[in-house]
């Protein structure tokens, strides 16, 4: 059971864990803000190439 | 209609990649052990993939859409990037590049090394053959339900991905060696841009939010995202260099 939920994450998440936290943290802030009726719609296109330039980064330093 | 185009595209695009990887190994394994068996791995593991996907894409579709757009979009956009961010590595020359010549000769070295089969069927090469064929479908599976359900069409998303095993298997059967002139790499690239674009689109739809300009967003997405992934490329290249 351990292994197969194991499997599922690396399936989805992959190797980074961070960006995979930081895109679900960003929808779910979405999801928030937009109750309040501010326009957030840009939040996500700006949080997801911030966290891929930050992993590339990661990766390539390693 | 962008949509629908952009969604036969990516489907397409990100069957044909998983296929060709496929398709290395079981020629492989046909070439050097015959094709009895590994042709019985890949018919059983593509049953079991259409039963999965008979099962689960009728589930799908009964549940709201938002809700879905903010769940699938969510794994489709952690899914996407998995694939862009070793496109990009790959790119800058962090990360070697696939090359299925190299995987159908090591694959060839392991096939002979596995002894000759015993009985009637080949345990190995139908087992290996189930195995890859079962692996590489269930991306497949993932990334069609995905895309389909959430752009309301999973014909459409299926029609990609048959287009896609046409095209790779009349290949595959013409040439009878590894598909290495495919630019498997920058298919690679194109389907990590396009599941992060559509990712996104659906994660802030499923979450509430409203994109200005509607659909055509979605086109803007895959332009931008392009247009950083290729940034990225040349930052990583410069700072690795």
């Amino acid at each position: 059971m351990r292994r197969a939920l194991s499997g599922v994450v690396d399936f989805v998440v992959g190797d980074d864990v961070w960006t995979a936290v930081l895109v679900v943290v960003t929808v779910a802030a979405t999801a928030l803000v937009v109750q309040t009726g501010f326009y957030v719609w840009w939040l996500l296109p700006v949080v997801v190439p911030l966290a891929v330039l930050s992993s590339v980064k990661r990766a390539a330093r390693a | 209609m962008t949509g629908d185009v952009l969604l036969v595209l990516g489907s397409a695009l990100a069957s044909g990649v998983e296929m060709v990887e496929a398709a290395t190994i079981v020629l492989a394994l046909g070439m050097s052990r015959g094709w009895r068996a590994p042709l019985l791995g890949s018919g059983a593991a593509l049953g079991v993939l259409a039963v999965a996907t008979v099962a689960v894409g009728p589930a799908l579709e009964q549940i709201p859409i938002d809700a879905l757009r903010l769940v699938v979009g969510t794994l489709v956009l952690l899914f996407g990037l998995q694939w862009l961010r070793k496109a990009i590595l790959r790119e800058a020359g962090v990360l070697s590049k696939h090359d299925e010549e190299a995987a159908f000769a090591h694959e060839v070295a392991r096939a002979r090394e596995a002894g000759r089969a015993r009985g009637s069927l080949d345990r190995y090469a139908w087992t290996l053959s189930f195995k890859t064929v079962l692996l590489e479908g269930l991306e497949v599976v993932f990334i069609v339900l995905t895309l389909g359900v959430n752009q309301g069409s999973i014909p459409l998303a299926a029609a990609g991905a048959v287009i896609a095993a046409v095209v790779v298997g009349a290949a595959a059967v013409l040439v009878r060696r590894p598909l290495s002139r495919v630019p498997e790499n920058a298919l690679k690239f194109g389907v990590g841009v396009m599941l992060t674009a559509f990712g996104t689109f659906w994660a802030v739809e499923g979450a509430g939010a409203e994109w200005p300009g509607g659909d055509a967003m979605l086109l803007a997405l895959v332009a931008i995202t392009a247009w950083w992934s290729l940034l990225f490329v040349r930052v990583v290249r410069v700072r690795t260099a």
